[in-house]
């Protein structure tokens, strides 16, 4: 136990003399997570809108309500004029002129309100929207924020758009018996007027978003019930920033793994230089080595992520407090799995070269399909299937679940187990190894 | 004190060791000479335990070396071969680190190290780290670090390879002074001058294969019917290199053309004569007495290089 504890005390003193192998240890994370975190939403400071082009040709009342509601948005920003070249004062977009900036690249997206948007007699509404999916998460902020607000219209506008349709469909005189009908019915089962619904069916009065504001609201709220759109976040709501919470898993592990494969890796170095071999011509056994750069190597990684998680909590938020000792658990089973990964990479390759090599090679993979780098969920079905099977896969997934749920230790034990038992496998194996490679 | 019995050992196809008989006595100076790859560092790997042989057993006092044990490691200091220190730390941060490793207190330890780096002569550079070292500093640190806890033997495995002779010359002393104070030494060499100076007794292995063992005296009687001339290469000797081959028996060294004859007395002032006529100036001309260097080629048809 002395060997080993002397061991490790001699690769923290190694350790601590190389300069540039602790600037990429700590550094590297902490520069890389202050960069993504801002990205993803960083330090309370408010993040860019989306820009998008906004032409409005429609007088149509909705059409205004649309742009009020957009122009309110929090996720995008409209965009409705420019200033064309050799001239000074800014003139309104047109549609054409949207759709060549679109092209061009200068703007994402166009949204356009032609000027039959919702002309008094459509039984629909018209929208253009003209996108360049050069940015995936763009695109997304970009449908989603339009789709919202225009869902939030449509309960004031179905019972307009349901009788004009009928009107298209049965023709004039059996669309107004089809109205007065449909007016009666409702107001007899509901205890509405008649009039009240048949008066809400004909003319379309926008603004009103409790839908028919004719009469007293009790009345009136039964058609725009019949969309009834309740959202409410389950998950995550007391995190004050969820962008960089969901993010700094995957960017743990994946440094992880990177450090604590080129701890594992150096053992060839020590070969190299001669002080392996010297050790093992001392009262050292090879179990003794390999326990101190296991124990060395996990107690790096914990330092490691440590320094990244306060970076993360300093600058964006990221609550590591609260459920800290599950956290903590998380941590020394990916480091564990990590330095697994090195040893086996150690044991099998011939040099520090072709160590390195391979063990980037995997590494970037595993990362891709482990949910490192974007949520595994955008992968099709069966390459879903194969992430499982990464080390990555299941360390992320344990801290989004620490992180992001807060959840309590019974959500992660498969999890940590999983971990666990991968590195106490991949060691056993790779201890095999090493009786016949060429390190020992 | 230390027993090799019958130790072989193979590498894929290279037969390293070949049935190995040895025994090295308490206090002895015990060189084991031969040329690269003869075999001496692989010998030198098995006795710590570094190798496993194929077949054969070492006993340390009558006892047989069971290597996972580790109890001989505490015995026994070995001394690498190539330099086997932390590059990037200095020589104190070394020797406190490898000194750990034995069961010593760290008060011991330090008086220890101070100890040492007196002997090797580098309690002055004991802050700098190994990297800047010169070869000969290094090489006396690599000694330093094998013997901090006392052992009872010391491994040395040609532990003056590359150095200048100023450093060569401390390393025999510091050897020399642990010798005295009572230190078994094994030391392999492919210099037989090393040999000839250090060592009380020799082994002298080629190929896998002891081929001669005992003291000096004993091993400079197996060549001592020979004597050799020898001729010192110049330029000028050069060119009468035919000439020197046609008078018998010569090998070309590296600076030198050797000339080996059975009998002493007339054929040598013969010789002399012949290479008088020729021109070449009888300072470039010697006489040799029987060496290890002869022993050697006596035993195997080859020399000895450097
Ligand atoms: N690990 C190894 N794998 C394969 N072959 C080896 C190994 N170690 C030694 N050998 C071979 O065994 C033979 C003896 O090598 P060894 O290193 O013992 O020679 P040596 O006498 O120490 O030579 P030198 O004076 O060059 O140090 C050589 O032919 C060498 O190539
Ligand atoms: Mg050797």
């Amino acid at each position: 136990m002395k060997i080993i504890f002397n061991l490790l005390l001699k690769d923290y003193i190694r350790y601590f003399n190389d300069k540039p192998a602790i600037l990429i240890t700590f550094a590297v994370p902490i520069v890389l997570i202050i960069i993504f975190g801002s990205i993803y939403g960083g330090g309370g400071s408010p993040r860019g809108k989306v820009k998008i082009i906004f032409v409005n040709e429609s007088n149509n009342e909705i059409s205004k309500i649309i742009e009020a509601k957009l122009d309110s948005s929090s996720m995008i920003q409209l965009v409705k004029k420019y200033t064309p070249e050799n001239e000074k004062t800014p003139t309104f977009i047109d549609e054409e002129k949207a759709k060549q900036f679109v092209r061009e690249g200068k703007r994402s997206a166009a949204l356009i309100l032609p000027n039959d948007f919702f002309a008094d007699t459509s039984s629909s509404l018209k929208f253009k929207f003209f996108y360049d999916p050069k940015n995936e998460i763009e695109s997304q902020i970009i449908q989603a924020s339009i789709q919202q607000t225009i869902m939030m219209q449509i309960s004031d506008l179905l019972p307009v758009l349901m009788q004009r349709k009928a009107r298209d469909l049965l023709g004039g005189e059996e669309a107004e018996k089809f109205k007065n009908k449909l007016g009666s019915v409702i107001g007899e089962y509901f205890d509405v007027s008649a009039d009240t619904i048949v008066d809400a069916m004909t003319n379309f009065k926008p603004g009103s978003s409790s839908g028919f504001s004719s009469s007293d609201s009790n009345e009136t709220n039964i058609l725009s019930d019949i969309i009834k759109f309740e959202s409410e976040q389950l998950v995550g709501m007391e995190i004050s920033n969820p962008g960089v919470t969901r993010i700094v898993g995957g960017w743990a592990m994946m440094f992880l793994l990177f450090t604590l494969t080129a701890t594992a890796t150096s053992l060839f170095e020590e070969k190299q230089e001669g002080s392996l071999k010297r050790l093992m011509c001392m009262p050292v056994k090879r179990s003794h080595i390999l326990w101190s750069k296991y124990i060395f190597s996990i107690s790096l990684g914990v330092v490691q992520l440590f320094t990244m998680f306060i970076f993360a909590w300093l600058f964006y938020d990221v609550d590591i407090f609260s459920n800290f000792l599950n956290l903590l658990i998380v941590v020394i089973a990916s480091a564990s799995a990590a330095v697994a990964f090195g040893m086996i990479i150690t044991s099998f390759a011939k040099s520090i070269n072709q160590a390195s090599g391979i063990a980037t090679l995997i590494i970037l993979v595993m990362s891709a399909l482990g949910g490192s780098w974007f949520p595994i969920v955008f992968f099709p079905e069966w390459i879903q299937v194969i992430a499982k099977g990464t080390i990555t896969y299941w360390s992320v997934e344990a801290f989004l679940q620490v992180l992001w749920r807060q959840a309590d230790f019974s959500a992660i034990a498969l999890h940590v187990l999983i971990l666990f038992s991968t590195a106490f496998i991949v060691n056993f194996y790779s201890l095999i190894r090493f009786k016949s490679g060429k390190i020992f | 004190m230390l027993k090799i019995s019958n130790i072989s050992k193979r590498f894929g196809r290279i037969d390293a060791l070949k049935n190995i008989d040895l025994e090295i006595e308490q206090g002895e100076f015990f060189g084991l000479l031969g040329p690269n790859g003869a075999g001496k560092s692989t010998l030198m790997d098995i006795i710590i335990g570094y190798h496993k042989p194929d077949t054969g057993t070492l006993f340390f006092e009558n006892e047989i070396i069971i290597p996972e044990k580790l109890v001989t490691r505490y015995k026994f200091g070995y001394v690498p071969q190539e330099i086997s220190l932390y590059q990037e730390l200095s020589a104190h941060q070394n020797l406190k680190i490898f000194g750990s490793i034995y069961k010593m207190s760290s008060k011991e330890l330090d008086r220890k190290i101070a100890k040492v780096l007196e002997l090797v002569k580098l309690s002055e550079r004991k802050n700098d780290t190994v990297k800047d070292f010169s070869g000969g500093m290094k090489r006396r640190l690599n000694l330093a670090a094998s013997i901090l806890h006392d052992p009872q033997i010391i491994l040395c495995d040609e532990p003056t390879v590359g150095i200048d002779p100023q450093s060569r010359n401390a390393i025999f002393d510091m050897l020399h002074q642990l010798n005295q104070n009572g230190k078994t030494i094994i030391y392999t060499t492919h210099y037989m001058e090393e040999a000839e100076r250090l060592c009380s007794k020799l082994a002298i292995i080629d190929e896998g294969k002891i081929i001669a063992n005992g003291s000096l005296n004993d091993l400079i009687k197996l060549s001592e019917k020979r004597e050799t001339i020898r001729v010192r290469k110049t330029s000028g000797i050069i060119s009468k290199a035919d000439f020197l081959k046609s008078l018998g028996d010569v090998i070309e060294l590296d600076y030198y053309f050797e000339i080996r004859t059975e009998e002493k007395g007339k054929q040598n002032s013969e010789l002399f004569l012949n290479l008088e006529k020729e021109g070449i100036p009888p300072e470039l001309i010697e006489l040799r007495k029987s060496s290890l260097e002869d022993v050697f080629l006596n035993l195997t048809g080859r020399s000895l290089r450097d």
